[in-house]
């Protein structure tokens, strides 16, 4: 019921080109990150499955029902709002309580429809059934609104208002959560309060989420799975660690993580894979292509040679000159120079340790299964 | 396939009803009294659609069209001399009352003098007094026994000060009553003129109204100009005064063509006159908006700065005493009006002779049905402008549509007269004969008031940001849900700020009153009106305090309502 796919989606508005051939496949009660530049189409994908945008070409499969011509009111797919999109006119309990509402409008008679459009419009003159009530509170109680049930929304605090955007959205049992930059809006701090909240209710329901965000480090914290979108394609699929130590682009590997992007000439010798970064001669164990290439170095792959006297034992050594040091708690991020490449070196840092000087000439070196060849 | 009838939904559906409406009721009726003006014959266009003899006839009339009627309009001088009498009114008018505003709108907008905000307030009542009341109101205090006459008289002046029944009677009520649309504009005008420039100038060693004369008065020209031009198109569109005021041989083309066709039945006449007239008022209004939007106050960017009033004593002195004098006219119209109701008789005094309050039981027992009319007739307006202007607003602010957008604001430019005019002709007869019926009146008044009503929602819906309702779509509900369970409440304070508007103008409604209601119908306007001719003064006095009563308690509602919605 609750896996999602995307089949060949294309999106035009007019001329622009917002979606080109997007695929991706979601499985059931996966956590999965839609990680992208501003304007790569993240929010266009995720209202086309909502149902908001009209898919110009391809299919959307919820369960396995392709939902194309199903209307946005009848997917079940709760989608969080960027905004939170709260009513601004009820107060907390009739905000959770609209999808219910409108789930009994479809039942009985005329009298009955007349009874919830009127509580809908007014909550004084008629009052809730008990199996409303119950289920709202339950859900407040939930994500620890209950206390605020009565308050209006202007009312609340940015993530109080968040949470009750969340509780709207699961008080209807939704087959798919959708969250457009859920965390946007909020504070530093607040932020990672509410990453360990969503995840922790995505676990305990075990519902099948697609959470949209631009910032890499969030969508690595919580996500299963992340697929790297620019300009209206998907460029990469992964679980997180795979996106990191296996970038297919050097996008990817500039926008997941930092990286060491470095040019360079690789060739096969002997049957072993050198590629030549400015002069230094790097073995590599991957081989996909040989020429011009783009060579990617984490800047924690790298470490500083500290005794001249080893340097021999090492496969791949860079020799170059610091320009300056930044102290990061508990690591010190080097930017050295060799040759006309810069490399950013992480070094672990214990107290006590020195810090090499601006200046200092240092020998680097890098295993060959940490040279990724593009 | 689905996505086809999918997009064929209710929402379309009320778009198409909405543009049938607007095309029923406001293009038809005027592109056929546009051919009527070429053809000297009524012509029955929605007839010719269902029938093949009407059809027959209408083809017929057309192939007879030419431009004879309108060689005969300017070689007959009674229609170019009514035009030319219009225009030249119209002039007068908005020119004198740009002259009357200019001290005042600086008084309110640059300086400090004393009882601004009393002047201000007094301002409200020119706007809820409908015109054919003031001018009846100027009878009563500049006529033969007018308490006005009276004092002058006393004073040793021969006569009258004044005929009301005249060219300047007219004018000087049009002034008195049009003054506050022009006011507010300019004072906006003279409140953005970039007061730096002023200081330079006063730096340079210029005296202070040599300032104002070529600093602050050329800054603020383009909101004055504007303002002319509102007043310019307010006045010649007016129908109260002149009906009441205009003698025998003054001629004005609202009151001409009142006469072709409830006179005369001339409708070759009536049509030529109604083109004019929309002509007329549409190029001033284009005229207007080309000034509103070239100088946009908005133009001056941000916050207002902070202005230095002046506080010369002397000069606001003079100009709140000034101020005072011309607000308090209207006021003591007003009281004049109150005065009269009450009395038992009134000749030529400076107070009625007796009290009573026979005049108000008198109106109760014989006149009840018009105010009961009158309520009835704005209500059903009300409602029908409630659900059109919602979707329509829905449709202008969600869908872009700027087609509807133009279609709506069309009423604004024609003439109450020339659309009564355009909506006899077009349903007279089968086959949607409407004339003489409460309905077509009520879609008269509508199509003429809704222009406010869309303005209100329209501004009150763009606040509503479209991911709400995408919320509650999201959350299950239908569009048409979504609509009365979220938009309509968020909508709410911008339905009842515009009902009221409409329901008070309709109420005030003169023109498509008098030419349309049929007798059984006939609002209280209408009643007050024939009471004026039939010389029924004391009667008309005081249905004509009811009728301001009303207006006034719902006018202050209408405030209360928009102020909380500003909070
Ligand atoms: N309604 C629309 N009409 C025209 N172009 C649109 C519309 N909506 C989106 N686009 C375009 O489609 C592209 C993708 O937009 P989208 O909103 O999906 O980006 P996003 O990845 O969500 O960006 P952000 O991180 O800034 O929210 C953009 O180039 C945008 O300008
Ligand atoms: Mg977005």
């Amino acid at each position: 019921m609750g896996s999602v796919e995307i089949k060949n989606l294309t999106k035009k508005f007019g001329e622009t080109l917002a979606l080109k051939n997007v695929n991706i496949n979601i499985e059931e009660g996966e956590f999965f990150a839609l990680l992208g530049p501003s304007g790569c189409g993240k929010t266009t994908t995720m209202r086309c499955i909502a149902g908001f945008e009209d898919p110009t070409d391809g299919e959307i499969i919820l369960g396995d029902q392709v939902v194309n011509d199903i209307p946005a009111n009848m997917r079940n797919c709760g989608m969080v709002f960027q905004s939170y999109a709260l009513f601004p006119h009820l107060n907390v309990f009739d905000n959770v309580a609209y999808s219910l509402n409108i789930k009994d409008l479809k039942e009985g008679g005329f009298l009955n429809k007349g009874k919830v459009y009127g509580r809908m419009l007014s909550n004084k003159l008629f009052s809730y059934p008990n199996h409303i009530k119950d289920k709202v509170n339950e859900i407040l109680e939930y994500v620890e609104l209950d206390h605020l049930s009565q308050r209006m929304i202007g009312e609340l605090s940015g993530g109080q208002q968040q949470r009750v955007a969340l509780a709207r959205s699961l008080v209807m049992e939704p087959s798919i959560l959708l969250m457009d930059e859920p965390l946007s809006n909020l504070d530093q701090k607040l932020r990672h309060t509410m990453r360990n909240t969503i995840r922790r209710i995505q676990q305990d329901l075990g519902i099948t989420t697609i959470f949209v965000t631009h910032d890499q480090e969030e969508a690595m914290s919580m996500a299963d799975r992340i697929a790297v979108m620019d300009q209206g394609e998907v460029m990469q699929v992964g679980t997180p660690t795979d996106l990191y130590s296996n970038p297919s682009t050097p996008f990817i590997a500039d926008f997941v993580g930092t990286s060491n992007l470095l040019k360079g000439k690789a060739e096969s010798i002997n049957n072993e894979m050198f590629v030549n970064v400015d002069g230094n001669q790097l073995k590599s164990t991957y081989s996909n292509s040989t020429g011009e290439v783009d060579v990617v170095i984490r800047p924690e792959h790298l470490t500083i040679i500290n005794d001249e006297k080893d340097a021999g034992s090492f496969d791949n050594v860079i020799e170059g000159e610091v320009l300056f040091s930044t102290y990061l708690g508990s690591i010190v991020r080097y930017d050295v120079k060799a040759g006309n490449e810069n490399y950013l070196v992480d070094t672990t840092y214990n107290s006590g340790d020195s810090i090499y000087q601006p200046g200092t000439t240092l020998k680097l070196t890098v295993e060959p299964e940490r040279v990724l060849i593009l | 396939m689905r996505g086809i009838i999918e997009k064929f939904n209710g929402m379309k559906v009320i778009k198409w009803m909405i543009y049938a409406f607007f095309v029923l009721f406001l293009l038809l009726p005027l592109f056929s009294v546009f051919l009527v003006s070429f053809t000297g014959q009524p012509i029955n266009l929605l007839g010719s659609l269902v029938n093949v003899d009407t059809l027959l006839s209408t083809m017929d009339k057309l192939k007879n069209a030419n431009l004879d009627y309108y060689a005969d309009m300017v070689a007959r001088s009674g229609y170019l001399g009514a035009l030319i009498n219009s225009l030249q009114l119209s002039l007068f008018v908005s020119l004198i009352v740009i002259l009357v505003c200019i001290p005042i709108a600086y008084g309110i907008a640059r300086t400090k003098m004393p009882f601004k905000r009393t002047i201000s307030a007094l301002c409200i009542i020119p706007l809820i007094i409908p015109t054919f009341i003031s001018a009846y109101a100027f009878i009563i205090m500049f006529g033969r026994a007018g308490w006005v006459t009276y004092i002058y008289q006393g004073l040793g002046g021969q006569d009258m000060l004044i005929d009301p029944y005249s060219m300047t009677g007219i004018v000087l009520v049009q002034v008195f009553f049009f003054f506050p649309y022009a006011l507010w504009p300019m004072v906006a005008a003279f409140k953005v003129s970039d007061v730096s420039l002023e200081e330079a100038s006063l730096n340079l060693g210029s005296k202070k109204y040599f300032t104002f004369l070529f600093i602050t008065l050329p800054l603020a020209l383009p909101g004055i100009i504007s303002s002319a031009l509102l007043i310019f198109t307010v006045s010649f569109s007016d129908f109260g005064t002149p009906i009441i005021l205009a003698p025998k041989d003054l001629s004005l083309i609202v009151v001409e063509a009142y006469r072709e066709i409830a006179g005369f039945f001339n409708w070759a006449g009536a049509a030529i006159l109604t083109v004019v007239m929309v002509l007329v008022a549409a190029f001033f209004f284009w005229l207007q908006n080309l000034f509103v939007k070239g100088k946009n106050y908005g133009s001056v960017s941000g916050k207002p700065k902070a202005q230095k009033l002046s506080d010369n004593k002397k000069v606001n002195t003079v100009l709140s005493v000034y101020s005072l004098f011309i607000v308090s006219v209207p006021l003591l119209a007003m009281i004049t009006v109150f005065l009269q109701s009450l009395a038992t008789t009134w000749g030529l005094g400076p107070l009625p002779d007796g009290y009573t309050l026979e005049n108000y039981t008198d109106v109760f027992s014989t006149s009840f049905d018009n105010i009961r009319n009158s309520i009835i007739l704005a209500a059903g307006a009300l409602v029908l402008s409630v659900v059109i202007a919602t979707f329509i607003s829905y449709f202008v602010v969600r869908e872009n549509s700027s087609k509807l957008d133009f279609i709506t604001t069309m009423p604004l430019v024609v003439p109450g007269i020339a659309l009564g005019i355009a909506l006899i002709q077009t349903f007279n007869t089968a086959p949607l004969q409407l004339t003489g019926t409460a309905l077509i009146l009520i879609v008269a008044y509508t199509i003429r008031r809704i222009p406010y009503m869309i303005r209100s929602t329209t501004s009150t819906m763009r606040m509503i940001k479209a991911d709400i309702e995408e919320a509650a779509v999201n959350l299950g509900a239908s569009r048409f849900t979504a609509a009365i369970t979220i938009i309509g409440p968020l909508l709410m304070p911008g339905i009842a700020a515009g009902s009221i508007l409409v329901f008070v103008t309709v109420i005030k409604e003169t023109s498509i009153s008098i030419l349309m209601a049929p007798a059984e119908w006939a609002p209280m306007s209408l009643a007050i009106f024939q009471n004026i001719l039939r010389g029924e003064y004391y009667t008309a006095a005081a249905m004509s305090v009811i009728l301001v009563v009303i207006v006034l308690v719902l006018q202050s509602l209408a405030n209360l309502i928009s102020r909380k919605q500003s909070q």
